[in-house]
């Protein structure tokens, strides 16, 4: 099964080397402007240094995106290609610095350094502005999800919107008006035709992607990104993949509350655990439906068509080069970021251990190392990390990359539809079964107590 | 009073473009003038010549052993196909035997060079279909060993030089035997590796089912040739039908299919092509006899007698004729070339008017032509 182990060794240890990194990088941005600074100014100046904390506390969060963003799509850029070299027999970029390891900060500097070209006959400011378009909805996106998945943590609490999962997928909505416009201002056909593409694309598959969220938002009966992610708290039986909720009482049940429990949650009787039946089903099914539409989204594999190489060059990016098309390319690989932490968030329990606490607690050295971690010097005295978002960004981190592994393993599998059996599958697929599995869960939520 | 509906003419301009020559799908150099409205494919032009190399020409300016050298390029993807169809061209006209040995190793390495140009086609089939980074590159972990093993003998990767007028070139040690007996044992579980990713894979059938149907009335217009005939059930294959070498002593049958094929016929016909070549050497593999390997001296100055000649062989494309005109001398007076990729785009046209953009390249793709042997 493994012939190539020693491959599959190489990239997990650069994973591994690349996450540490970028997440220590991160870490410490965050901490030195939204907690050291202040400290030190507030050591040093006393109560005149309010204003400036809270300027500095306001920063960090966007600070703390601009310079996750780049480090992380050189990272995905090149465990993409290393994972698909793995799977179809390849070696993929093994020669820059340590096992390939600065392969695409290499690229990333000769995309820089490139000559921009600006087409004969293109619109130049439209031609300039499109990337741009295309690149802030993902920086934008990601902000309120900071909050969610460090298990708000009190950096982030300022960006804890209310309607935190409607503002993110707004911010979603708008890269398609940015891919008209590239293919639009670059005076050129296939150009013309991958806009007008993305567009008929992203219109379709956004209302099965909206729907399946919007049963999840339905179950958990809040908008606010961070209280869904809270009401998963508790293992595997509590996340929104199974039952987004229906299962809590099952999963209390099992923790030591009895019958008692499995009473209050499902009053009555066999109805409602056939509603629960119902409820996991439909969720599983909303999982995929949104995991399909968020693939659409973001045009990767099989739903590639607006940049289809074999038919359309490079759809709307044919004509771009150097920086506009580093930022395409930038863009790209974070909105598959996003995609995949809104899932983590929305159905996978956000930063929640899959395994239940009352079997946790019970195996030896886990309650003693998170009290250890909680008492230590850099908990009590640097305030560097606390155990609750410590663990909880691990388990984002693991999930959240476990499904960038899965997009890519898609990638790796599947050819690509065709535009018209694209729309039909959209339209006659999963809108109808999206407005199936909504209603089921509008009347089989009744007979269920949810989220105890 | 009658309400007058205002007829209103909705008129949608149609769009030409221009695929290729720099294209990434169109194999090369090929340039499609297609005229399409919206995304329909009204009009196709296939503008050929960009790949044009004048190899019939070179043929009248180089010595008999100089062009067998060069005649490989041809249809770089099958090599042994053109220097057999010249070698027997030749012969007719010099009246060699070829020793049976050499015919044997004929079969087996043009089998071997069959299943290699098959196999580089499913890995770009595939890439046309938009599996850009995964299937592709298993045929060619395949396709890789057969090369080294053909090297072995000829010398070179694909431009093999290895058949020649009166014989082959190198008569292979028995290790090598035993080395393509070890990958034909191993080579069907691989086919059937390709098969369970892609024969039934949904989009594949969606993109492929049904898409570019080929009449049999168009086929035989046109001269088509090769898998793409017989997958519309015309059973030709000149191993059979014009049987040459030592393909009567094989047993296999035509592969061909009761209806009108499309592209996944297309695709089907060439996997269980594949197949058959197994087949076919390990037959050949057993049987093959000890003896000469040459029937005629090579040399620079070699001469072929006065005469016309015309032989074809089945290559993995089609029938691939050559037709050659000698006087006695240094060089030949005339090559003419009949090739299947030529011969098999010209029913492009009729295969894309009507279909969407998308499909251009499913059916394309599955024609299976290759630029330097339309434009030699």
């Amino acid at each position: 099964m493994f012939a190539n182990g020693d491959e599959i060794f190489k990239i997990s240890r650069l994973t591994i080397a690349w996450l540490t990194i970028i997440f220590t990088i991160v870490w410490m941005v965050c901490w030195g402007v939204g907690i050291a600074i202040p400290m030190l100014l507030t050591q040093q100046l006393g109560d005149q240094a309010n204003l400036a904390n809270e300027i500095l506390r306001a920063v960090t969060p966007v600070i703390a995106i601009l310079v996750f963003i780049p480090i992380n799509a050189m990272f995905m850029v090149l465990i993409e290609r290393r994972a698909l070299a793995l799977w179809t027999v390849r070696k993929g970029p093994n020669r820059v610095g340590p096992d390939g390891n600065l392969q695409t900060a290499a690229d990333a500097v000769k995309l820089l350094l490139k000559e921009d070209i600006t087409p004969t006959g293109a619109d130049a400011v439209m031609h300039t502005f499109a990337p741009i378009l295309f690149f802030a909805p993902s920086i934008i996106g990601a902000v309120p999800l900071l909050a969610a998945v460090t298990n708000d943590h009190p950096l982030f609490h300022i960006l804890n919107l209310p309607t935190g999962i409607f503002y993110v997928l707004a911010a979603g909505a708008l890269p398609v008006v940015a891919l008209v416009m590239a293919g639009w201002a670059s005076n050129n056909k296939y150009s013309l035709v991958g806009g007008l593409r993305s567009a008929a694309q992203a219109i379709s598959y956004e209302i099965p992607l909206v729907l399946s969220l919007v049963t999840v938002c339905l179950m958990a009966g809040t908008l606010d990104l961070v209280k869904i992610t809270q009401q998963q708290a508790g293992g595997i039986l509590n996340w929104n993949l199974l039952g987004g909720g229906a299962l809590v009482g099952l999963n209390q049940a099992i923790g030591g509350g009895g019958a008692k429990a499995l009473e209050a949650a499902y009053p009555m009787g066999a109805i409602s655990y056939v509603c629960a039946g119902l409820l996991v089903c439909s969720l599983i099914i909303s999982f995929w439906l949104y995991l399909t539409g968020a693939c659409a989204e973001i045009n990767r594999i099989p739903f590639d068509l607006p940049e289809a190489e074999s038919e359309l060059v490079s759809g709307y990016n044919t004509e771009y080069s150097g920086m506009k098309f580093a930022i395409f390319f930038l863009a790209e690989f974070t909105n598959l970021f996003v995609v995949a932490s809104v899932t983590t968030v929305m159905f996978l329990g956000g930063g929640d251990n899959p395994i239940p606490p009352y079997i946790l607690d019970k195996i030896p050295g886990i309650p003693q190392m998170v009290a250890a971690i909680r008492d230590s010097f850099f908990c009590q005295t640097l305030h560097i990390i606390n155990p609750e978002t410590l663990f909880a960004t691990l388990w984002v981190i693991a999930k959240v990359y476990g499904l960038v592994i899965f997009a890519i393993l898609i990638r790796a599998t599947l050819p690509r539809f065709r535009i018209d059996q694209l729309m039909a599958f959209g339209w006659k697929r999963l809108i109808p079964l999206s407005l199936i599995v909504f209603i089921i869960v509008v009347f089989a939520r009744e007979f269920v107590n949810i989220h105890g | 009073m009658a309400t007058e509906i205002q007829e209103i003419d909705l008129k949608t301009d149609e769009m030409i473009i221009n695929m290729g020559p720099q294209h990434p799908a169109t194999h090369g150099v090929l340039r499609l003038l297609l005229t399409l409205d919206g995304e329909t494919v009204k009009h196709v032009e296939p503008v050929l010549g960009h790949l044009h190399r004048a190899q019939e020409w070179q043929g009248q300016n180089r010595t008999w052993f100089q062009y067998q050298a060069l005649i490989d390029r041809v249809d770089y993807l099958s090599g042994m196909f053109t220097s057999w169809a010249m070698a027997r061209a030749c012969e007719q006209l010099d009246g060699v035997t070829v020793p049976e040995r050499a015919e044997y190793l004929r079969v087996i390495v043009s089998e071997m060079n069959r299943i290699t140009s098959h196999l580089l086609w499913l890995g770009t089939y595939l890439i046309d279909l938009g599996a850009m980074f995964g299937f592709p590159f298993y045929p060619f972990r395949e396709r890789e060993k057969l090369f080294d093993l053909l090297e072995e003998i000829a010398g070179q990767r694909m431009m093999f030089n290895y058949i020649r007028i009166g014989g082959v070139l190198r008569d292979p040690k028995p290790a090598w035997f035993d080395k393509l007996k070890a990958f034909l044992d191993e080579f069907p579980d691989r086919i059937d590796e390709y098969e369970a990713i892609v024969t039934q894979n949904p989009i594949f059938l969606k993109r492929t089912k049904g898409v570019g149907i080929l009449k049999q009335s168009v086929a035989t217009d046109f001269g088509v040739t090769g898998p793409c005939l017989r997958s519309s059930g015309i059973a030709m294959d000149l191993r059979r039908t014009r049987p040459y070498s030592v393909y009567p002593d094989l047993k296999f049958d035509v592969i061909s299919f009761d209806k009108e094929g499309d592209t996944w016929d297309r695709y089907m016909a060439r996997i269980l092509e594949m197949r058959q070549c197994v087949d076919i050497i390990r037959q050949a593999v057993e049987k093959i006899p000890t003896g000469d390997i040459m029937g005629k001296k090579q040399m620079a100055g070699m001469r072929v007698k006065a005469g016309e000649g015309f032989a074809a062989v089945e290559s993995p494309r089609g029938v691939l004729g050559c037709y050659v005109i000698s006087s006695g001398g240094e060089k030949a007076v005339r090559f003419r070339w009949r090739n299947p990729s030529f011969c098999n785009l010209t029913i492009l046209p009729e295969l894309l008017k009507g279909c969407p953009l998308s499909d251009i390249m499913a059916i394309f793709g599955s024609i299976d032509i290759i630029l330097p042997d339309v434009d030699r």
